[in-house]
């Protein structure tokens, strides 16, 4: 399925989830989860990133993950970085953990339900971005769950003949054993696909399917969706129709979008026009929604099982050191603090703003805001062994500071370069010595 | 620091600046502004009251959704502009009779003509056509574009004339309708890459 905005609803989601399962049992040992402590999700996520990295080449990692050009790889980094802003969902993992070391099957699923609830979060926050219009993680789910009973209903009409009774049930009247149905010649694409079908289809799960459809469930989160036949046929045909553009050339105009920073400038501008003028009230700020379907809670996915375990194959005795030599920090060359700081531009802004935090702290910023690997880092900055910055773990060493320390100092610096670009754009009227500073001048160099 | 360099320290430092403003997360959030109310901040025709610069400062979601209605907002500027063409696609048609003197590109804009010169070779015009919405500014910006065939091989390349033709030996030994079959039977019209703007 695709929607405006979102990520993680295609079939590729299958191998981002296992990546970032199989990553996380490796991540989770010997992680210490008894401490409702914000610094252990931080361990998790450096670990995560470091586990991710060590497998970026792997066939899974490179596959794509969406249509829109996303790799496996970049789509579970990104999940893992949103987790940092989500301290809530991190909490039920580290809770449902607490007690110990748990089977590697009860990690997987922990895990699968932490990543299947964020990422409808993530595509929810995509989706408003996108069009503008409200949504929630259980909306996203919802026409989740409408694209897969449409599929299920298109792929019972294609073999009509072998589900007469269940295709009956659907249709809700009784199907001869001659001719198709015309309802299932008509159907061509979810657009088409009426509510009452998907209704009746789900109904008859319990009879013809593996237990209650998703909408006779005793759970509450479509409750308000079963009594509105309207909203479900347009959800079905909102669905369809993005599907139709996207197919044809929203995509690459999407791509486009997505490479311009030029907003940054608007965003600024708007902020101080506001500041300069005088705009007489009321205030136009958006009621809260109050649709029962966004209400609901986020419950994890139940739909994806667990990755089915090998059966019958014994522990691998060397898994455990092999996945801890992963995850063990890779030594640098002699000499790589001259060389990364002789790369560094010193009259650089950057470098500038934060030059009392030292390199090992400066590189923890890059790599937080710009990620690991991005094509403008020097090469002396990157370790030869990744192709990639240090890990928290090395820069930690580096700083000769302990990891906690390391990324408070990260973040107090990355909170007083948001400081002084928020203090530089908002007298930016005023600036007229600092052109690196001030990112409404200068843009017409380059436009 | 020289002009490259600077050149590249704003570009990261606007990079920065970005990652951090579209990084920031809010328990709880939503949009805060509706599209209306953003766009007329955006084209100055109502600036924000200071309670919804407020919003706007403390909501992540609205500032995303900002950002694409000023993506929008700049993709509809660039129309009429040499930024706004980045290529035109086209596809040789199966011809009903014979070899096609012409072929068109998907979107209409850029036709190419194929002259036998029966010993002397073929030739082959690249041309623009005026009513494309960015037939102007090309042809004032006098940008160098060029044609390629579906192997990613150049057919030709160069400057627009004042009439917006550009002209050139057909470079393959298989004449143009057998070449291009042979190659995917598609080609794509393009800025030509690494030229100045």
């Amino acid at each position: 399925m695709r929607l405006p905005g979102t990520r993680y609803q295609e079939p590729g989601w299958e191998d981002v989830r296992k990546l970032l399962g199989s990553c996380s049992l490796a991540a989770l040992r010997g992680l210490d989860l008894a401490r409702p402590d914000p610094d252990v999700l931080e361990e998790y996520v450096e670990r995560m990133a470091a586990q991710l990295l060590a497998v970026r080449r792997s066939p899974r990692a490179l596959a794509a993950g969406n249509a829109y050009g996303d790799t496996v790889y970049e789509l579970a980094v990104a999940l893992v970085v949103e987790l940092r802003a989500r301290p809530a969902d991190w909490e039920a993992l580290r809770a449902a953990l607490a007690d110990g070391p748990a089977a590697d099957a009860l990690v997987r699923k922990k895990a699968n339900d932490m990543y299947a609830v964020l990422r409808d979060r993530v595509d929810a926050d995509g989706y408003q971005a996108a069009c503008g219009r409200p949504c929630s993680p259980n909306r996203m789910y919802a026409y989740r769950m409408l694209d897969t009973a449409y599929h299920d209903i298109a792929r019972l009409f294609a073999d009509w003949h072998a589900h007469v009774a269940q295709v009956g049930a659907i249709l809700g009247h009784a199907v001869a054993g001659g001719a198709a149905p015309i309802e299932v010649r008509q159907l061509r694409g979810i657009a088409d696909c009426r509510p009452e079908w998907v209704l009746r289809w789900s109904a008859t799960l319990d009879e013809y399917g593996g237990g209650p459809g998703p909408l006779h469930t005793r759970s509450k989160r479509f409750a308000s969706l079963k009594t509105d036949p309207e909203r479900i046929g347009a959800m079905l045909r909102e669905i369809g129709e993005y599907e139709l553009l996207s197919a044809n050339h929203d995509r690459d105009w999407l791509q486009d979008l997505d490479d311009a920073g030029a907003w940054v400038e608007d965003y600024w501008r708007v902020l101080q026009e506001s500041e300069q003028a005088t705009t007489p009230g009321p205030d136009r700020i958006l009621e809260p929604g109050a649709d029962p379907l966004d209400a609901a809670l986020a419950e994890p996915d139940p739909q994806p099982g667990l990755d089915p375990a090998p059966a019958g194959v014994p522990a691998d005795p060397g898994h455990d050191a092999r996945l801890d030599a992963l995850a063990l920090a890779v030594s640098l060359p002699p000499g790589y603090l001259r060389e990364a700081a002789a790369a560094e531009a010193a009259d650089g802004t950057i470098a500038r703003l934060l030059a009392a935090d030292g390199l090992p702290v400066r590189l923890a910023v890059y790599a937080t805001l710009l990620g690991p690997e991005d094509a403008t880092y020097p090469d002396a900055w990157r370790d030869p062994a990744s192709g990639a910055l240090p890990t928290m773990r090395q820069l930690a060493a580096l700083a000769e500071v302990s990891q906690p320390t390391l990324r408070k100092r990260r973040d107090a610096a990355i909170a007083r370069l948001e400081a002084a670009i928020n203090v530089a754009n908002s007298a930016a009227k005023d600036v007229t010595n600092d052109a690196a500073f001030n990112p409404t001048r200068g843009s017409h160099e380059h436009e | 620091m020289n002009t490259s360099s600077d050149e590249r320290d704003r570009q990261t430092l606007r990079r920065m600046q970005e990652a951090m403003l579209l990084g920031r997360r809010v328990a709880d959030d939503r949009l805060m502004l509706d599209d209306a109310t953003l766009r007329a901040a955006l084209d100055g025709s109502r600036p924000l009251t200071a309670g919804e610069r407020a919003a706007l400062r403390d909501s992540p979601l609205t500032a995303r959704r900002l950002r694409r209605l000023a993506l929008e907002r700049r993709a509809a500027q660039a129309e009429g502009t040499a930024d706004a063409w980045r290529g035109s696609a086209g596809m040789l048609r199966a011809a009903s009779s014979g070899a096609p003197a012409t072929v068109t590109t998907d979107d209409g804009w850029w036709t190419l003509h194929f002259i036998d010169l029966r010993t002397f070779g073929w030739r082959v015009v690249l041309q623009l056509a005026p009513q494309a919405p960015f037939a102007e500014a090309l042809l004032v910006a006098q940008l160098p574009v060029s044609v390629v065939d579906g192997a990613g091989a150049t057919v030709l390349s160069g400057q627009l004339d004042a009439d917006g033709e550009c002209e050139a030996t057909w470079p393959f030994a298989t004449p143009p309708a057998a070449h291009l079959q042979a190659h995917g039977a598609r080609f794509t019209v393009a800025p030509l890459e690494g030229a100045a703007r």
